[in-house]
């Protein structure tokens, strides 16, 4: 007999099986690649694009503006690159605001994706996420500065990939915002006064220090900021380190349990073929040859699972990578897989297969061949005396001991919903948790309904209100983060210190909020040292407590102790908290956060994610009904003969059904809330790590209709996984099971 | 008759590897009595046996049991006469190894619509001091007792005997064969049993031999012997 023929007819009549555990091999994997793509080319697009585009190190302002030649001299002493950049903001009169910029030379330089760069006096390029927004095409005229041009090109820069208005503006605006750009003639022409920021690039990172110094001394520095806190620029990697996280969030949660539970499969479907084993051994077969005819027959999942995987990784990696990048300008990163990490892919879940048949041929050889003929090895059940006692319905009795007394077998029974579970419900929490961020931000700010940051210092006490100053500082690595003077008597500040649930008692000290102290890895008692951004002037204060926020990154105390550090009179703020909307004189209002900011820009986030997160949720089902279907349909194999036996007794379909299979309904409440459990688990890990990167303290949140959600669809996957089983219940041969059932 | 067999035809397998498994059965039994099925390994009996007892259907022919045509009867009405008129007593014994002794005859008083009394049928095959016991930790006549009594729980019009000493010393067998005869005497149950045992034959009211799926001999039996009697 030649046992390479046995491949195919096993193939064959193990067909379903080895269908739903490639597939469960690919979608387990599928999930981990498609985030690592997103990731990786994200990632690398950020890299390149800013290289290619000379991408800042830092801007700042002057009081003073520098001279091109001392800009040279500047260059010359510190080692590094600087360029002026002059621009123009405008407000048109259908309420578009522009952002005019003379075309930078040096530094973050424009890059066409569409079009040229304009020629003549009445042409510009603008930004290219506004045009695709608002359906500007090349030739459409825009109004700038009152005058229209003709668009000639749409362009990306790299200190503009994340549109945001304002730096403190904490989502894009790309409806009624834009970049454009003009000949430089045009520029000189259209407007006779422009701003000016000046862009740096260090050549020795060492050389920061005293170049700020030198710059702040001669020029006085209104305002740093490095790219690393400029979240115009941050947040493309920051999206990249997001889907890489969410990737290595994918192989703990999937990969090593989907892989895992064929792995106990594979080892299941040999134990029920010991008497073919034992016959084998008997005729003179050695281990060896036996161990590896059945690796070989268990790596076709494995194989398949993979090549399936790399193949639709392939296929879409676009399209996942893409919506991951709706709330950035269009940029065009290229999801490739890398061919060594695909056949990571194949070669790691095919080896573990393989590896975990060779070792249930090992064990089951080690015993005798009698006994393996008899069939009898591994299928003695320790729990067939429960509930020997009792006055249950025998039915009720047998279904069970067959759920209890077969424990590897409901694992991984167990092992499908709970999967299904997890990875739905962290899809939901994803959801729950953003959505909260905008109903329990405004809680964790205050009882204020509308906070006004003003760009200018004012010193006119406002009437029912409580003003604050908030000066920009930053830790000697350059993370920033605010320092705000309150009233003592300040009413609207959320002023509580969570550790002992009082008010803070700010006029003896410095208090932090829960996301800084995140941040800067700061608890109630220690030191915390920070810098002037302008004068890098060193100041160290103890922190006395924190205050619950996790969505703003600051310190606080009163205004005197404000003072001492920033300088300014104690009169002086530049924002104004209160309970109603009002009116401020002049164009002095630079943001207005109210109840509803966070809850829109959470929301504006949400519909761009959607895509992503109900992607999530259909592969999660597809996992739980294949997950499932593998596990019950090795539930019904290895209960064939029984099956068999009850319907030569007289049972029908229903009652063999509720004994067989309905039994697996008692795994279905732990593997939920098992699975819903660890999703929330997952999701808080997530969004711990959310906070490096968001500089966001999102709570974990999942809500009772999304809870409910949840159990339905993993029920009712569960139930579609039975349904297909049933079909196979229905196949059981009477007569040829019982021909097999010798004891 | 009780149960009519006519022109009743089987076939396994296509083209020439087809095996005719019956072919052309006439039979002809009597309620009450005890039939025992002779044959060589692949004669077709326990085919018969099979389509006697509803688990197979035939290709063409007719079977008529207490008046209902099982032939042409579908899943459902097999299911149903399973349930209620014939109970099966196999070579293997065919326990669910997870259920004691009591339940294993439970499972199928369960769905019976007039059960006998389980004491009753425990201590008519002396059984009921392992009514706690599981499958494992029975010997093999015990265990076929026990098959003997799931069978006999539902008061079948019909009980089929597959081999049912085959796995049996000499002592069990015949205390199994006492068994069954004080089934038909007790409850006047019509029984098959099928065997290449030829001893026995004895104990049976009516032989039957059966040879490449036809009914090569019917002897009538008017001499037979108590199932104590036998000598296997």
């Amino acid at each position: 007999m030649k046992l390479n023929r046995r491949y195919t007819r096993s193939i064959r009549s193990n067909l379903s099986f080895y269908v739903s555990a490639s597939v469960l091999t690919m979608v387990g994997l599928l999930l981990f690649y498609l985030f690592y793509v997103a990731g990786t080319g994200i990632g690398k697009y950020g890299d390149d694009f800013f290289s290619r585009n000379h991408r800042e190190d830092a801007s700042f302002t002057t009081m003073q503006e520098i001279s091109d030649d001392d800009l040279r001299e500047l260059e010359r002493k510190y080692g590094v690159q600087l360029e002026k950049e002059r621009y123009v903001n405008t407000e048109e009169e259908d309420g578009k605001h522009v952002r005019v910029f003379r075309a930078n030379t040096d530094i973050d330089l424009y890059e066409l994706t569409e079009g040229a760069a304009p020629t003549a006096d009445d042409e510009a390029v603008i930004s290219a996420g506004y045009a695709e927004n608002n359906d500007i095409h090349i030739g459409d005229r825009v109004t700038i500065g009152g005058k229209e041009y003709k668009v000639t090109g749409w362009f990306l820069r790299p200190d503009y990939l994340y549109m945001l208005e304002n730096i403190t503006d904490d989502y894009k605006n790309i409806t009624t915002f834009f970049l454009a750009s003009l000949t430089d003639d045009a520029f000189d022409k259209a407007f006779e006064q422009s701003s000016v920021s000046y862009k740096v690039i260090y050549g020795d990172p060492d050389n920061e220090k005293d170049f700020r110094l030198a710059v702040n001394e001669d020029y006085y520095t209104l305002s740093y900021l490095s790219a690393d806190e400029n979240t115009r620029i941050t947040f493309v990697h920051e999206q990249a380190d997001m889907f890489i996280l969410a990737a290595w969030v994918m192989l703990v949660m999937l990969p090593f349990i989907t892989v895992a539970l064929i792995s106990i499969i594979i080892g299941r479907k040999i134990r029920s073929e010991q008497k073919i084993i034992g016959t084998l051994s008997a005729l003179g077969y050695r281990r060896s040859t036996l161990m590896l005819h059945y690796s070989l027959l268990a790596v076709i999942p494995g194989l398949a699972g993979g090549v399936l995987m790399a193949v639709a990784a392939e296929l879409l990696s676009d399209w996942f990578g893409s919506l991951g990048l709706a709330d950035y300008e269009p940029m065009q990163p290229e999801f490739k897989l890398p061919v060594l990490i695909a056949l990571a892919g194949i070669i790691i879940p095919t080896v573990i297969y393989f590896i975990a048949a060779l070792l249930k041929v090992k064990k089951l050889l080690k015993h005798d061949t009698v006994e393996l003929l008899s069939g009898a090895v591994g299928t003695q059940s320790k729990t067939h005396r429960m509930l020997r006692d009792t006055k249950i319905k025998v039915r009720k009795k047998f279904a069970i001991r067959s759920v209890l007394g077969s424990p590897g077998r409901s694992f991984v029974v167990f092992l499908g919903v709970f999967l299904g579970a997890m990875i739905v419900s962290f899809s939901y929490i994803f959801i729950d948790s953003v959505k909260a961020v905008g109903s329990q931000a405004m809680n964790e700010f205050g009882t204020f309904k509308y906070e006004y940051i003003l760009n200018t210092l004012q010193d006119d006490e406002p009437e029912n209100a409580d003003s604050v100053m908030v000066v920009a500082y930053e830790n000697s690595d350059g993370k920033r983060f605010s320092l705000m003077g309150v009233d003592s008597d300040c009413k609207r500040w959320n002023l509580t210190d969570s550790g002992t649930g009082s008010r803070a008692d700010i006029e003896d000290g410095w208090y932090m909020s829960s996301l800084c102290a995140k941040i800067f890895g700061v608890e109630a008692g220690d030191e915390f040292t920070f810098r002037s951004i302008a004068s890098l002037e060193e100041y160290t204060v103890t922190i006395k407590g924190i205050i619950r926020n996790g969505y703003q990154n600051y310190i606080v105390s009163t205004r005197e102790n404000a003072s001492e550090i920033t300088g300014l009179d104690t009169s002086l703020y530049n924002c104004v908290l209160t309970d109603e909307s009002r009116s401020f004189d002049g164009d002095i209002v630079q943001e207005i956060i109210t109840s509803d900011t966070f809850t829109n820009q959470m929301e504006t986030m949400l519909d761009e994610m959607s895509g992503l997160v109900y992607a999530l949720i259909i592969i999660g089902a597809i996992i739980c009904i294949a997950a499932l279907y593998v596990s019950i349909n090795m539930l019904v194999s290895e209960n064939a003969n029984n099956i068999s036996m009850l319907k030569v007794l007289g049972y029908d379909r229903k009652k063999i059904d509720k004994m067989v299979l309905n039994g697996n309904h008692l795994l279905l409440i732990p593997g939920l809330i098992l699975g819903m459990l660890t999703g929330y688990g997952a999701m808080a890990w997530y969004c711990d790590a959310f906070v490096e990167t968001e500089g966001l303290m999102i709570p974990v949140d999942f809500s009772v209709p999304h809870i409910i959600l949840t159990i339905c669809i993993v029920t009712l996957c569960y139930f579609v996984s039975l349904l297909l089983v049933r079909r196979k219940v229905e196949k059981v041969d009477m007569i040829e099971s019982l021909k097999d059932n010798r004891d | 008759m009780f149960i009519e067999i006519k022109n009743a035809k089987k076939q396994y397998g296509t083209g020439e590897a087809a095996v005719y498994a019956l072919d052309g059965v006439d039979l002809s039994l009597e309620k009450g009595k005890v039939y025992v099925i002779l044959g060589p390994s692949g004669s077709g009996k326990s085919t018969l046996l099979n389509m006697i007892g509803g688990l197979d259907s035939l290709d063409s022919g007719e079977l008529i049991i207490d008046g209902r045509n099982i032939s042409g009867a579908d899943k459902k009405a097999l299911t149903a006469y399973r349930q209620e008129d014939v109970g099966f007593v196999f070579q293997f014994y065919n326990l669910i190894p997870d259920l004691s002794v009591e339940e294993n005859i439970e499972v199928v008083a369960d769905i019976s619509k007039s059960p006998l009394d389980m004491d009753e049928v425990l201590k008519a095959l002396d059984i009921e001091k392992y009514r706690k016991r599981f499958p494992k930790e029975l010997s093999g006549g015990q265990q076929q007792r026990v098959a003997i009594g799931r069978a006999m729980i539902k008061n079948p019009k019909l009980l089929l005997c597959d081999e049912l000493t085959g796995a049996l010393d000499t002592k069990s067998s015949l205390a199994v064969l006492k068994f069954v005869e004080k089934i038909n005497q007790s409850y006047g149950t019509t029984i098959i049993i099928i065997t290449h045992n030829e001893a026995i034959a004895d104990m049976a009211d009516s032989v039957i031999k059966i040879r490449d799926g036809k009914i090569a001999k019917i002897k009538e039996n008017p001499q037979k012997k108590a199932a104590a009697e036998l000598e296997l």
